[in-house]
């Protein structure tokens, strides 16, 4: 009973289920399909960049962060992170790499191939091929590299460009990037032809593509309507319905629907007022990644009022792009690809956010969707999602007195991270988010 | 007795007040350009008259002022050196440039461009691998690099100065490999710790007078009855960075370090930029492929198809064989600054490189401050006595 309560305090949208059933189901799906004879690929997130070419080539992915997360979120990460430890990878490391870097070890050492018996959703297959990608987190071909220790597997690393702040703006410097993009892409997808043995289908390609970019451009409206006072969405449901079009999982079209029904349940909650949690108190945005394996604390301060209306830049869709005039699919990927930090770029300027991409980001989101607070989870294992974070908070307070709560964890290894301590905080950083808000007032602000 | 003003003594003097010589260019009209990381071409800074000058952070100061730019569980020599420029020790600078060798780099430059106001400042960006169109892109970067140092300082950038720095900067190169020859001895005629001091007397000077210096340390070196004593085990040392010579020391407590594989001694240093028709071609190439940095994605054949990790190990750390030969090293400390994910993730690998090869090695992490130094020493000794 008691469990069945807590549930309810957070509103979850009813199209969220099948989203999050996609995923799953991919996992089982590419299972089924490995052990008929399909070939299976494991990428890692890559924006975008190679996700398309592989869907077009009826490849089945899977992803190692993903299924981190799932491991993670299923309670059978920590004997992967051990094994990874025993072989001699520092405990440091992303906790995604180490969980994965322990399953190989574990299917490829111990089971000398096979899929470990606990491994949730039917377990990774060894893989023909891995994706790696530069794309915000460099350290990550590195992991796809070190697989070479247990499995004898190609890898391809897919550049992904990171300009600085100011030299974005250096005359020919984007469309030099997205040369970069093309070249690169077309070496990629020669070498998954030389792999699979068999051509590109080009006009699939495309139509691919074209999915992948309406997908989006739905998931971005549908979370621009959260916007709305109270917020219609909480980031739980962020985060579940999500990965279908991060990860491009399954059916394309489906998902599209899936998306447009989720569009069309938000719009509905807008229109009716109805708020995803009981009481909206305070409005919150949330950065980083989340700890995947405690999510249960976000019901808990949701008891409390909070309602996590934005979050999670790495993971959003890219701020929609008129794309219908490119016909090369490849220019197409990569255009996209660079909308995701590029996207915010002219505005930071704007602003003289030097903090590009990665801080910028959160300024927006707390101006624009007129959050009282931020709920910061830097990670000690991964430098990615969590060094433009002392800088977000900072910036949040000079710029719109908007202040964070900076709480330290680890997406995997829960042993990192303890939920009490962000609970027994909440009560003085609501007095906190108080005081800001009548500061904010005073000064003008819109919220 | 040496000359006080001259050799390994003045090698010390710099290592030890790194910014004296910075600040004394600077009042004569020079301009001062830091940089970080030595994939920077320092090359391009050469020939526009810019002295380049390595900003490093330093093992005895505590990070303080960094802690509200940087997470605690980041690469703690960024740390340091934020925190650095952040105290004012770097306040001469006229320009930083910064470079996307890895992704602390990268991520510490947006954040030292916000809250160190330099008046010049550049970042480079650099791709992952070594494919051609990566080549092309890298190209282009320093391209632009070009055009804010010619708009910066309103000169233009010749190629006739472009290469006349290459030819400084590559003898500079064979200087320090020189110097690494007399490592080879048993014992050595110089020692890990002083090789230290000198390489960071060079990042700290204009190259004519660092290739100066590198030639008096080799002739006094040469001729010197006062060098380390022999130990019982000759080591490679394999790092990111290993910049301070107390670090160094206590390798050398019961070892000598015949070579430090680390951006703080030869790994800048071992290849030379070649003299192509547009220099660029040449910076690029050496910039990019030829430094060999765990922060690059090496295949042993671009977009193989096939896989054989043998031939992958060879493609990312061959150059150590020879190394390991003709150096008689008996040893190998790998030694990984804390929350440096290229280099983390490269250690086991490395460890069965080295295994393959018959040499005893091990991995020790520490996190670049004073008080990993005791703890670092005993592992060491351990290591040490294992093998001796």
């Amino acid at each position: 009973m008691v469990t069945e309560e807590k549930k309810k305090v957070i509103s979850r949208l009813k199209s969220m289920y099948p989203l999050r059933a996609k995923v799953n189901e991919t996992y089982l799906k590419s299972a089924e399909a490995i052990k008929a004879g399909k070939p299976a690929v494991w990428a890692m997130l890559n924006f975008y960049y190679g996700d398309p070419i592989l869907k077009a080539m009826d490849v089945e992915v899977v992803y190692p962060e993903n299924y981190g997360a799932v491991l993670a979120a299923t309670g059978v990460a920590q004997r992967y992170l051990d094994q990874s430890d025993a072989d001699g990878f520092p405990t440091h490391l992303c906790g995604y790499s180490r969980a994965s870097l322990g399953y190989t070890s574990r299917m490829m050492k111990d089971l000398k191939g096979k899929i470990p018996p606990e491994a949730p959703f039917g377990g990774m297959p060894k893989p023909i091929f891995l994706m790696a990608s530069a794309a915000i987190c460099d350290a990550r071909y590195k992991w796809f590299q070190a697989l070479g220790r247990y499995m004898d597997v190609p890898v391809w690393s897919l550049e992904a460009p990171s300009p600085g702040n100011k030299e974005f703006f250096i005359e020919g410097n984007y469309q030099r990037m997205v040369e970069l993009g093309m070249k690169h892409l077309r070496d990629f997808v020669a070498f998954v032809e030389r792999m699979l043995g068999k051509k590109m289908d080009w006009d699939k390609l495309d139509e691919t593509v074209n999915l992948m970019i309406e997908i989006n451009r739905v998931w971005f409206e549908a979370n621009e309507l959260r916007k709305a006072k109270p917020c219609p969405v909480h980031s739980r449901d962020f985060w579940s319905a999500m990965p279908a079009a991060l990860f491009l999982a399954g059916d394309l079209k489906d998902s599209l629907q899936l998306y447009q029904n989720a569009y069309q349940e938000v719009k509905d909650r807008v229109n009716s007022h109805a708020g995803a949690i009981l009481e909206e108190k305070y409005r919150l945005v949330f950065a980083e990644l989340p700890p995947w394996h405690s999510l249960g604390l976000f019901d808990r301060l949701a008891e409390r009022g909070w309602n996590f209306v934005v979050e999670s830049f790495g993971y959003r869709p890219p701020i929609p792009l008129d794309l219908s005039k490119v016909s090369d699919p490849l220019e197409k990927i990569t255009k996209f690809s660079l909308q995701f930090f590029a996207g915010y770029y002219n505005d930071a300027k704007k602003q003289n956010v030097l903090g590009g991409a990665f801080a910028y980001p959160y300024l927006k989101y707390a101006r624009e969707w007129k959050c009282d607070g931020a709920l910061l989870h830097p990670l000690i294992s991964c430098r990615s999602a969590s060094t433009h974070l002392p800088y977000v908070s900072n910036m949040l307070m000079e710029q719109l007195k908007v202040p964070s709560l900076n709480v330290e964890g680890d997406i995997v290894d829960l042993r990192l991270f303890d939920p009490e301590d962000v609970v027994a905080k909440a009560e003085p950083f609501e007095e906190t988010m108080e005081h800001y808000r009548k500061v904010r007032r005073q000064e003008g602000f819109g919220w | 007795m040496p000359d006080k003003s001259r050799g390994l003594k003045r090698a010390k003097e710099i290592y030890q007040n790194r910014s004296q010589k910075a600040k004394e260019l600077k009042a004569a009209g020079k301009k001062i350009i830091g940089y970080p990381c030595v994939y920077v071409p320092l090359e391009m800074l050469t020939a526009l008259d810019l002295v380049p000058y390595r900003t490093c952070g330093d093992i005895k100061e505590p990070v303080t002022e960094a802690d509200r730019a940087l997470p605690t569980s980041f690469c703690p020599i960024m740390r340091t050196c934020l925190d650095c420029a952040l105290k004012g020790w770097n306040d001469f600078l006229d320009g930083m440039v910064t470079v996307h060798s890895s992704d602390p780099q990268e991520k510490t430059a947006r954040v030292w461009e916000s809250y160190v106001n330099h008046p010049y400042f550049h970042f480079i960006d650099m791709p992952g691998t070594v494919r051609p169109e990566a080549l092309e892109y890298f190209k282009n970067q320093l391209n632009d690099f070009r055009k804010t140092l010619e708009s910066f300082t309103g000169k233009k950038l010749s190629p006739g100065k472009l290469k006349a720095a290459i030819e400084s900067h590559n003898k500079q190169r064979a200087l320090v490999k020189e110097l690494y020859q007399l490592t080879k001895p048993a014992p050595p005629l110089i020692s890990g710790t002083e090789i230290v001091q000198v390489i960071k007397a060079l990042m700290s000077l204009p190259v004519t007078e660092g290739n100066e210096l590198l030639s008096q340390v080799i002739s006094e070196v040469k001729s010197r009855t006062d060098g380390p004593k022999k130990k019982p085990a000759r080591l490679l040392i394999w790092s990111s960075t290993v910049d301070d010579s107390d670090i160094m020391a206590i390798f050398e407590s019961e070892a000598n370090v015949v070579m430090d594989e680390s951006c703080g001694g030869i790994r800048p240093y071992r290849g030379r930029v070649k003299l192509t028709a547009d220099p660029l071609d040449g910076l690029t190439d050496y910039y990019l492929n030829e430094i060999t940095c765990a922060r690059t994605f090496r295949q042993a054949v671009i977009g193989e198809t096939k896989k054989d990790y043998k031939k992958d190990l060879q493609s990312r750390f061959g150059y150590l064989r020879d190394i390991i030969k003709k150096w008689n090293i008996n040893g190998a400390i790998l030694l990984l600054v804390r929350y440096c994910d290229p280099f983390a993730f490269e250690m086991p690998s490395l460890k069965d490189y080295l295994d393959n090869l018959g040499l005893p090695s091990t991995y020790i992490e520490y996190d670049y401050t004073v008080g990993a130094l005791a703890p670092l020493r005993t592992r060491v000794e351990a290591f040490l006595e294992t093998i001796s």
